[in-house]
């Protein structure tokens, strides 16, 4: 399986673009520069993606989180540092040999569907097969097989415009599915979407990723959404990575106060899992037959068992041994922003 | 501010380009007459009627019967006025510009449309074609490429190539980007996304852009008609240089018909090669109920296709059957041996009557004979640069002053056949109290100060502005207007039915002087200087290539009362028959028959 890195990779748009890298890696901010008239869309960004993640790279537009997305692929090539996938620097490749990581290892899926209105579902979902050669039978084949993984079967030969907005978005993932390609890059793919069916798109991505382990690079401005869907998740603010890490790490522990104010509307008691918030096994806990949680369980569920249970929850790990213990008050404090344990009535009112 | 020598540069400019890229030039005379040649030759050969049926084939399975009915009554009438070779002649013009625009147009609009520095480049050259008047470049492409249909089918194609051009561009720049990204995204060449996403999505505009080209090059053929071009275009030119206001209606009716048919067929085409103008029409169709189920009805393309080879063939056939009833002339008479001579003539009565005459002479004695209608300007051009053998028309040495001047030295006079012309003022004969030029002074108010003149290059009007005014001192008092000969010749027909008093410039002989009664104002101080005589000029060489013909044209002569009588025999028997005309008139006139 191929790991997809990125290493100090900057895009400025504008003149002399290699003069504005080395003024940003001197320390120059954003702004000096736009006053030039050049423009820093990334600016120093490094990550690294396992094989059969889900990355989400979260910002709010302009933030240059589309920007990054294209780089991974080559629609954009990078002003400078370098994006290895599959041991192979895509910086370093020609046009030619771009393509065909293009067209074979790399699909995509676009905010506002792109599906070709001149072609049928089917032809639709077949596009990435054909560019890459296969013959019509084999590729008509493959294609039905996606759509049919997509919930589209029978849908083959309708046109594009006579589908939903979900069931367009559907066809743009058979499309993506549908060349085999290890990695998927989804750029704010849900966006355009209503919340029901931005949902229902979200469960099924979900169940597709469990079944068919695609690396995933997801856009989203929505960190609800990033939370759902996220491995690993890096928010993005004028063109910088500020924070990398899992959702619980970012809603635990912001890195600053823009990641702070954006988790603040987060469903936390559905984001943060039992694992997150429980605290070293207490001797009580497992003395009786009281229900137990494991550590993936939302708090929103935790809340429900602690509220019979009249001892802290144990959580037990995939072997069923108990590995912590979630006391009521803190379960409570985890729910609110809070991350410090209980005080004394005078602090408090201090 | 330097006067600068723009128009000096221009002509130089021209002479280089006739001296050193002839071959180019013929080459390209070459290929564009070969294309309109076999275009010609397919449309004409069918029988009318026939070929009628086939195109309302094509109407039907287009869009549908309604359409195919209507598309043959409108072709029926287009035979029925006699004008159906005229319109083939033209819908082949038509045929080989819009080839030939297109396989120029889009390329470059694909071209524009992937660099915005080629864009930035031809946004104005695609002006300068588009605006600058026709008449401009159709004389040097006179001189480039001969009198024919070669210039007027150049001419329209600088014409209508931009909006070719514009529309490509336009619509593969409107096609959605994201559509592009997402193409580029799958690793798809740029070719292929030209080829798989862009032209098929741009298709609609491009063919919008199609029938644009078409369409003005259908407006252009009147002036294609103007250097040779023929066609309906030439049946226009020759209506309006007569005011034969019928002739000209039912040209112009005709030109109407054949840019309704290709508007409506290559919209409907559009529709039918794009895949998203497709299902819009199968949705359309599969709605349909009743009565609409019957008009909507399309022949599968099988079926029409099939259809129109049968008619084809049918008319291939009729054709080969009734074709090779011309027969040449028997034995000693046979001097020409079918060497082709090719006449010019600008479209006056006294040049039409005197060319086909000369026609029918000429091929009674083995030649054939290529008599095109022209105007003045391309007329001279075309002999001087060769490509015309002979013209009738040429009033000298005064009218034609300024093209003598210009060519004489490319030109052999062959001698006057008729004469002496004059120049003159004419009032209506209602007008009783002017008779001489110098009645006209103090009566400016009558005529509201105006003398309707014609075109502004013509010899007439210099004499007169320069001349006639000043020695009956009329200037200041009388204002010329210039304008064209159809325009003059309308203002006096307007004025002379509403027995308004009018004043104009005319010379004779013409047949307005037939026509209305006319007084031809006296100039006892001869201002107007003498008559010309009409005189037969001939392009250099041609006595040395042609002896007899050019001996039995300088042996030529015709009275006023024969020609007059030529002229009323043709009117008598009517357009587009001028040749039977001069027969009939021939067997009356034995004698003319002898001159050669």
């Amino acid at each position: 399986m191929s790991t997809l890195q990125a290493e100090h990779v900057y895009k400025v748009f504008g003149r002399r673009p290699a003069d504005a890298v080395r003024a940003l890696e001197s320390g120059s901010g954003r702004d000096e520069l736009r006053a030039d008239g050049t423009t820093a869309a990334v600016i120093d960004a490094s990550f690294s993606v396992e094989p059969g993640q889900i990355f989400v790279v979260m910002g709010l537009s302009g933030s240059g989180k589309s920007t990054l997305l294209r780089m991974l692929n080559g629609l954009l090539e990078p002003t400078a540092g370098r994006i290895l996938f599959d041991g192979q620097d895509l910086t370093a490749l020609s046009a030619r040999e771009l393509r065909r990581v293009r067209s074979t290892k790399i699909s995509m899926v676009f905010q506002h569907f792109a599906l070709f209105p001149h072609r049928n579902v089917l032809e639709n979902a077949a596009y990435g097969l054909e560019v890459q050669g296969v013959d019509r039978a084999e590729r008509e084949r493959r294609a039905a097989e996606a759509l049919a993984l997509c919930g589209l079967e029978g849908w083959e030969k309708s046109w594009p415009d006579e589908l939903s907005g979900g069931m367009q978005q559907r066809v743009g993932l058979a499309r993506a599915l549908a060349t085999d390609a290890d990695l998927l890059l989804m750029d704010e793919s849900f966006s355009a979407l209503d919340p029901l069916i931005r949902r229902d798109m979200q469960d099924q991505l979900l169940e597709l990723q469990r079944r068919l382990k695609k690396t995933i690079v997801f856009i989203t401005h929505d960190l609800n959404e990033a939370m759902r869907l996220g491995d690993g998740i890096a928010v993005m603010r004028d063109g910088r990575i500020v924070q990398q890490g899992t959702a619980e790490d970012i809603l635990i522990r912001p890195a600053d106060e823009y990641v702070a104010s954006f988790i603040q509307d987060v469903d936390r008691s559905r984001v943060l899992t039992a694992d997150a918030v429980m605290d070293v096994p207490d001797a009580d806990a497992y003395a009786c037959d009281c229900p137990t949680v494991s550590t993936d369980t939302p708090l929103a569920d935790l809340c429900a068992v602690s509220a019979r249970v009249p001892h802290p929850v144990a959580v037990t790990g995939g072997d069923g041994a108990v590995v912590g213990c979630v006391p009521q008050d803190r379960l409570i404090a985890f729910i609110g922003d809070e991350q410090r344990p209980p005080m004394a009535c005078a602090e408090v009112a201090a | 501010m330097p006067r600068l020598h723009l128009g000096a540069w221009v002509d130089s400019g021209v002479d280089f380009l006739q001296r050193h890229l002839t071959w180019l030039f013929d080459a390209i005379s070459a290929l564009v007459t070969g294309l309109y040649d076999g275009i010609d030759a397919v449309l004409s050969a069918p029988h009318p009627l026939l070929f009628a049926g086939i195109l309302a084939v094509g109407a039907w399975w287009l869009r549908g019967l309604l359409a195919g009915l209507l598309a043959f009554a409108g072709l029926a009438l287009i035979d029925s006025v006699d004008l159906w070779s005229d319109a083939m002649s033209t819908l082949s013009l038509v045929l080989v510009a819009t080839l030939v625009t297109l396989v120029i147009a889009i390329p470059l609009g694909i071209w524009a449309s992937r660099s915005d520095r080629v864009s930035a480049v031809l946004r104005p050259v695609l002006d300068f074609m588009q605006t600058m008047p026709a008449m401009v470049y159709l004389i040097p492409g006179i001189i480039f490429f001969g009198v024919g249909v070669v210039p007027g089918i150049i001419a329209t194609i600088i014409f209508s190539l931009p909006p070719g051009v514009r529309m490509t561009e336009l619509g593969i720049r409107q096609v959605d980007s994201d559509l592009v990204e997402a193409a580029d995204a799958f690793g798809t060449t740029p070719r292929d996304t030209l080829v798989r996403v862009q032209l098929p999505l741009a298709l609609p505009t491009i063919m919008a852009g199609i029938n644009q080209v078409i369409m003005l090059g259908l407006s252009m053929v009147v002036i294609a008609g103007m250097v040779g071009g023929g066609g309906l275009g030439g049946a226009v030119y020759r209506a309006i240089g007569n005011v034969d206001i019928g002739l000209g209606f039912e040209a112009g009716i005709s030109i109407v018909i054949l840019a309704m048919y290709l508007d409506r067929m290559t919209g409907a085409l559009g529709r039918h090669v794009s895949p998203l103008g497709r299902r819009a029409l199968a949705k359309a169709r599969s709605a349909a109920t009743g009565a609409a189920k019957v008009w909507n009805h399309r022949p599968q393309p099988a079926y029409a296709v099939s259809g129109a080879v049968v008619l084809a063939l049918v008319a291939g056939g009729l054709n080969t059957f009734a074709a090779d009833d011309e027969t040449g002339p028997a034995g000693a008479a046979n001097i020409g041996k079918g060497r082709t001579v090719s006449v010019g003539y600008i479209p006056w009565d006294e040049g039409i009557a005197s060319t086909f005459l000369w026609k029918e002479l000429l091929e009674r004695r083995g030649f054939k004979v290529d008599a095109r209608q022209l105007e003045a300007g391309a007329l001279y051009t075309g002999l001087a640069g060769g490509q015309l053998d002979f013209q009738t028309d040429a009033w000298l040495p005064v009218t034609h002053a300024q093209y003598w001047e210009k060519y004489g030295n490319k030109l052999e006079d062959l001698g006057s056949w008729y004469g002496p012309t004059s120049l003159e003022l004419s009032v209506p004969s209602y007008m009783k109290d002017v008779r001489s030029l110098a009645d006209l002074k103090g009566k400016s108010a009558q005529f509201k100060g105006r003398i309707i003149g014609i075109e502004p290059s013509a010899g007439a009007m210099s004499i007169l502005k320069d001349k006639v005014l000043k020695e009956y001192g009329l200037e200041g008092e009388y204002q010329v207007v210039d304008g064209s000969t159809p325009g003059m010749l309308a203002e006096l027909k307007r004025a002379y039915d509403k027995k308004e008093p009018v004043l104009a410039v005319l010379w004779s002989p013409h047949w307005a002087y037939s026509s209305y009664e006319l007084t031809k104002l006296e100039d006892p101080k001869g201002a107007w200087g003498k008559g010309d005589g009409i005189h037969t000029l001939a392009r250099k060489g041609f006595a040395a290539d042609e002896p007899e013909v050019a001996e039995w044209l300088r042996s030529f002569k015709l009275t006023e009362e024969q020609l007059t009588g030529l002229e009323a025999k043709i009117q008598e028997i009517g357009k587009g028959k001028e040749q039977e005309a001069v027969r009939a008139w021939l067997t009356d006139h034995p004698e003319i028959d002898k001159l050669a």
